[in-house]
């Protein structure tokens, strides 16, 4: 089955673009500020540069590198991806496989949670906790992570749920194995590919979500973030320099998105069929 | 006049060949004496004769035949110490023999008047002519062709010779006669013919019937004995030995008997190398269900009256806290019957009220509680027999037999309970330290309700160690929901499971699965597409925490072979996605006997498997059973498969048992007009 979803994603035009392009961005973002002066807080003299040698996209109103800039928020975008998906797909699995196998008054304060959750608009409550805190990125982490769990944690729960009428279960059961380990190894091996598709979506949601936090300019103004740096832009539109300091960001955004979107579109096409490749929780 | 033989040994030199005996023959009446060869059944014949276990003197010279312990009481004396002179007094005219080997019975150079007129002259009448005249009219009566009568032995047929022995054993009208396989060397016809007039002899006279011939058994005698190394293991009512066998060595001789009666038959048990050893039971290294004890000690005979009301030692796993409870809850059921009906008669039991409590709960002390709930489970069939009112004498509930039906008509279950003695007619004894066969898994009362409908109701039934029980019916007729129940996956609304004669809790132990395994009925659901054959194969163990990784691969492999898979590496690791219905079918039995279960149920095994490997299946499940007492809860819809591979069969019907019997019983003569149609719905090969 994991083979078979590497292989599929491999031969599908619209995956393999998004890995392609995944690849490239997460190089970029890693690798590429060890062949140059990477330094993208520090202000210097040469202002309102246009891309020009020594600084690929120029300079902005006190003087910081803006490709140096566009590497941080992108290294910024991907650790709070990755946190952000982690966690949410880890609540997702406790909480939806808790509910799904204990049933009873477990599985309805859950599920409670999740339908009282779903109701509120997300960003709202992000915003309105984030003017209040400004937080810090780790502590963006935990804020979106706590908010967005409850799609996959539905997944989670559906697929739990058949899983454990299946006979192989009953069979261990019938071995005398305890629940931790029909848990282990027999429900969460099946959850596999729903997990990263869980996990792919969580990272895109993640990223747009951060970018439009800072865009507003309500999380913690020290963190280079690219949401920041297209709002930064906006206020010199004035300026013949501004596109350089917006395009590069909001394509360096789309890109990303675009990547994450494209795989796990198609991992959704084959790990949930009869969702034809919509949003879980759309 | 009756023959009692009491502790008797023979021995021969240092083999001691009968080891305390005790059995009574009484006039009118046939006992049988059955078992294998070698069991010492002849020299049990012989003795009474007074042919073995004293000095006789033979061509002048006193051979020594063995020396004998005990006593055989005949008219008042122990005939064991009487002189040879005055033992020639009784034999051949008060205990007269049949001898065994027809063909070398008789002299070849006298003719067969002269023989059979022998005893006569040598019990001291004189004249020969009143000696011949006696001996053909002995002939006569036993249908031996008179003008016969000068033929020399050789010249005759063997049904000829068997008569003509007959009739010289008969012919001074002894009180006891041995009969040593009678009807051994003869054809059916002839058998039939000898049996038959064996019954008509047998009313005058005490019988001791010698045989291995079960049938012959089961039409001259009243009791019967089982011999097994010079020893009895069971005695008891013929029909009640031969219907319902009590011991483990009994029921494999009536499995490996073949009859018209049964339909699973030539079945056998394992043999051992060695011999019994002087301690412990004689049957110990051939039975599946000895436990520690039976290496040690010998058992004795203990008494039961039919239908588990025996008083077996309390020494076993019954007196546990699990037994206690179970105890108490039929206490109280009996003491909610019994408010019932002090409504009705209110002052009568008001009366008594007092003595019957302490009563009902020194019979429950003393006996256990397989069987109250044997007896509660008789109590369950009776809206079988209402449903069932002008038939219901020939539905079957457990071993009943025919008489222990009628006789529970209109039974006073309490009342009966009080009294102690509850549906025992006759006495029987069984020599096993564990009571005879154990009730394995006793399932009693079992319902299960879906919303407000009973999907199952009134479910109970026992599976006895090293027996095959299968549940026919429909699908959706609840099969497989009474499996899951027995392994814990669903719960009962009401009902109690005994394993191994313990209450089994809610929350099953891991003990508990060791001893029992379910084989699932969707092979290809049944194994986790996740593992390879290794990993689907030591799972079990793994869970179990038996055995390092060696032991584990090793049991892998075995298990393999047994079931008739490739044990190569290759394929242990397959995937089970590159495997067929019938290798993952197999696959899944091979894993269920991994952990050496006592019971498997299987649910529909081999509805996935083609004829040929279903039958390789069954065979080995089948060899599983006489190796190492394997019981089997088989679950089918097909009841020509039943037929076949069970020793019983309940035919469930919308949630409820319809009926239930021995195979043969309810294929022959099913009593329920769905069981008719289930049977006639079986595959059939012939068109009528």
């Amino acid at each position: 089955m994991k083979l078979k979803l590497m292989k599929t994603l491999l031969l599908k035009k619209e995956s393999l673009l998004g890995i392609v392009l995944g690849i490239i961005l997460i190089f970029i973002f890693i690798f590429l500020p060890l062949f140059f002066d990477y330094k993208p807080t520090e202000t210097s003299l040469n202002i309102f540069q246009p891309p020009s040698k020594d600084c690929f996209l120029g300079t902005n109103d006190v003087g910081q590198d803006i490709m140096s800039r566009l590497i941080a928020g992108g290294r910024n975008s991907l650790l709070i991806a990755t946190g952000v998906s982690i966690l949410s797909t880890l609540l997702s699995l406790i909480l939806g496989s808790v509910a799904a196998l204990r049933g009873g008054m477990a599985d309805r304060i859950i599920m409670r949670l999740v339908d009282v959750l779903l109701v509120i608009p997300n960003l709202v409550i992000i915003i309105l906790i984030s003017a209040y805190l400004t937080p810090s990125a780790i502590m963006e982490i935990f804020i979106i992570a706590l908010l967005i769990w409850t799609g996959g944690a539905r997944a989670i729960r559906a697929q739990v749920l058949s899983l454990k009428e299946r006979s192989h279960v009953y069979a261990a059961f019938s071995f005398g194995a305890d629940r931790w380990y029909i848990l282990y190894r027999h429900i969460l091996p099946e959850l596999i590919p729903l997990a990263m598709t869980l996990i792919l979506q969580g990272a895109r949601r993640a990223i747009f979500m951060e970018a439009g936090l800072a865009f507003i300019g309500v999380v913690d103004p020290n963190v280079v973030s690219w949401g920041s740096m297209i709002s930064h832009a906006l206020q010199f539109y004035y300026l013949e320099v501004w596109k350089w300091w917006l395009l590069p960001v909001g394509g360096a955004l789309a890109l990303t998105m675009l990547s994450f979107s494209l795989v796990s579109y198609v991992m959704e096409e084959i790990v949930l069929p009869q969702s034809g490749g919509k949003d879980i929780d759309a | 006049m009756t023959l009692e033989i009491k502790d008797l040994h023979i021995r021969f030199g240092n083999k001691e060949v009968l080891k305390g005996i005790n059995l009574k023959l009484e006039k009118g009446n046939v006992l049988a004496v059955i078992g294998e060869s070698g069991a010492g059944k002849t020299t049990l014949g012989l003795t009474i004769a007074g042919l073995v276990g004293r000095v006789v003197s033979s061509a002048g010279k006193d051979v020594d035949n063995g020396s004998a312990q005990g006593k055989i009481i005949f008219g008042g004396k122990n005939i064991l110490e009487l002189a040879e002179k005055e033992f020639l007094k009784l034999r051949w005219n008060k205990i007269s023999i049949v001898f065994q080997n027809v063909a070398n019975a008789f002299n070849p150079v006298l003719s067969i008047i002269e023989q059979v007129a022998e005893p006569v002259l040598v019990q001291g009448v004189r004249k020969k002519s009143i000696a011949f005249a006696c001996a053909e009219k002995m002939l006569d009566r036993t249908g031996f062709p008179l003008r016969k009568q000068n033929y020399y032995p050789h010249q005759l047929s063997g049904g000829e010779i068997q008569r003509a022995l007959i009739a010289m054993a008969l012919v001074n009208n002894p009180e006891v006669l041995i009969l040593d396989e009678p009807t051994a060397s003869l054809d059916p016809i002839m058998r039939r013919e000898v049996l038959d007039l064996l019954k008509q002899i047998s009313a005058d006279c005490a019988v001791l019937l010698i045989t291995h011939d079960l049938a012959a058994a089961s039409v001259l005698s009243q009791r019967t004995a089982v011999l097994y190394q010079g020893r009895i293991l069971e005695e008891g009512d013929t029909q009640s030995v031969l219907n319902t066998p009590r011991h483990p060595y009994m029921r494999a001789l009536l499995r490996s008997y073949p009859n018209m009666t049964t339909t699973k038959d030539m079945q056998t048990i394992k043999f051992s190398e060695n011999d019994s050893l002087d301690m412990g039971c004689p049957f110990v290294n051939r039975c599946t269900q000895a436990i520690d004890i039976c290496r040690n000690e010998v058992p004795k005979l203990i008494e039961f009256s039919v239908y588990y009301h025996a008083n077996r030692d309390k020494q076993n796993t019954c007196s546990s806290n699990d037994m206690k409870s179970s105890v108490n809850n039929m206490v109280k059921e009996v003491k909610e019957v019994k408010e019932v009906k002090e409504v009705k008669e209110v002052k009568e039991v008001k009366e008594v009220k007092e003595v019957k409590e302490v009563k009902v709960i020194k019979v429950i002390k003393e006996s256990e509680a397989r069987n109250l709930n044997y007896c509660k489970y008789i109590d369950t069939g009776d809206d079988l027999k209402k449903d069932f009112e002008g038939v219901r004498d020939k539905i079957y509930f457990g071993r009943e037999n025919l008489a222990s039906i009628q006789k529970t008509k209109n039974i006073d279950l309490t009342k009966e309970l009080l009294d102690g003695e509850i549906f025992g007619n006759t006495v029987s004894r069984v020599a096993c330290h564990r009571g005879g066969i154990v009730p394995y898994l006793v399932v009693h009362r079992i319902g299960k309700k879906y919303g407000n409908e009973f999907e199952l109701k009134d479910i109970s039934f026992i599976v006895f160690e090293g027996e095959t029980v299968a549940l026919v019916g429909q699908s959706g007729s609840g099969k497989s929901t009474i499996a899951k129940i027995i392994m814990g996956i669903e719960k009962a609304e009401n009902g109690n499971i005994l394993l191994e004669e313990k209450l089994v809790k809610e929350k099953r132990d891991k003990n508990f699965y060791k001893r029992i395994q379910m084989v699932f009925q969707n092979p290809f659901d049944a194994v986790s597409s996740r593992m390879t054959v290794m990993q689907i194969l030591v799972e079990p163990l793994l869970i179990q925490k038996i055995g390092d990784d060696k032991y584990r691969e090793e049991k892998a492999r075995k298990v393999l072979e047994e079931v008739g898979l490739p044990s190569e590496d290759i394929f242990l690791n397959r995937f089970p996605h590159k495997m067929s219905g019938g290798e993952l079918q197999r696959l899944a039995i091979a894993r269920s006997l991994v952990l050496n279960p006592k019971l498997l149920i299987a649910d529909e095994p081999t509805s996935a498997l083609d004829a040929l490997v279903q039958a390789r299946v069954l065979k080995l499940l089948m060899t599983l059973q006489e190796q190492r007492g394997l019981g089997m809860l088989l679950i089918t819809h097909d009841i020509a498969l039943a037929r076949k591979v069970a020793d019983r069969i309940i035919v469930l019907k919308d949630g409820k048992m319809v009926e239930q019997g021995t195979s043969s019983q309810v294929i022959t003569a099913p009593v329920h007009p769905y069981t008719r149609k289930l049977i006639e719905a079986a595959a059939e090969m012939q068109k009528n």
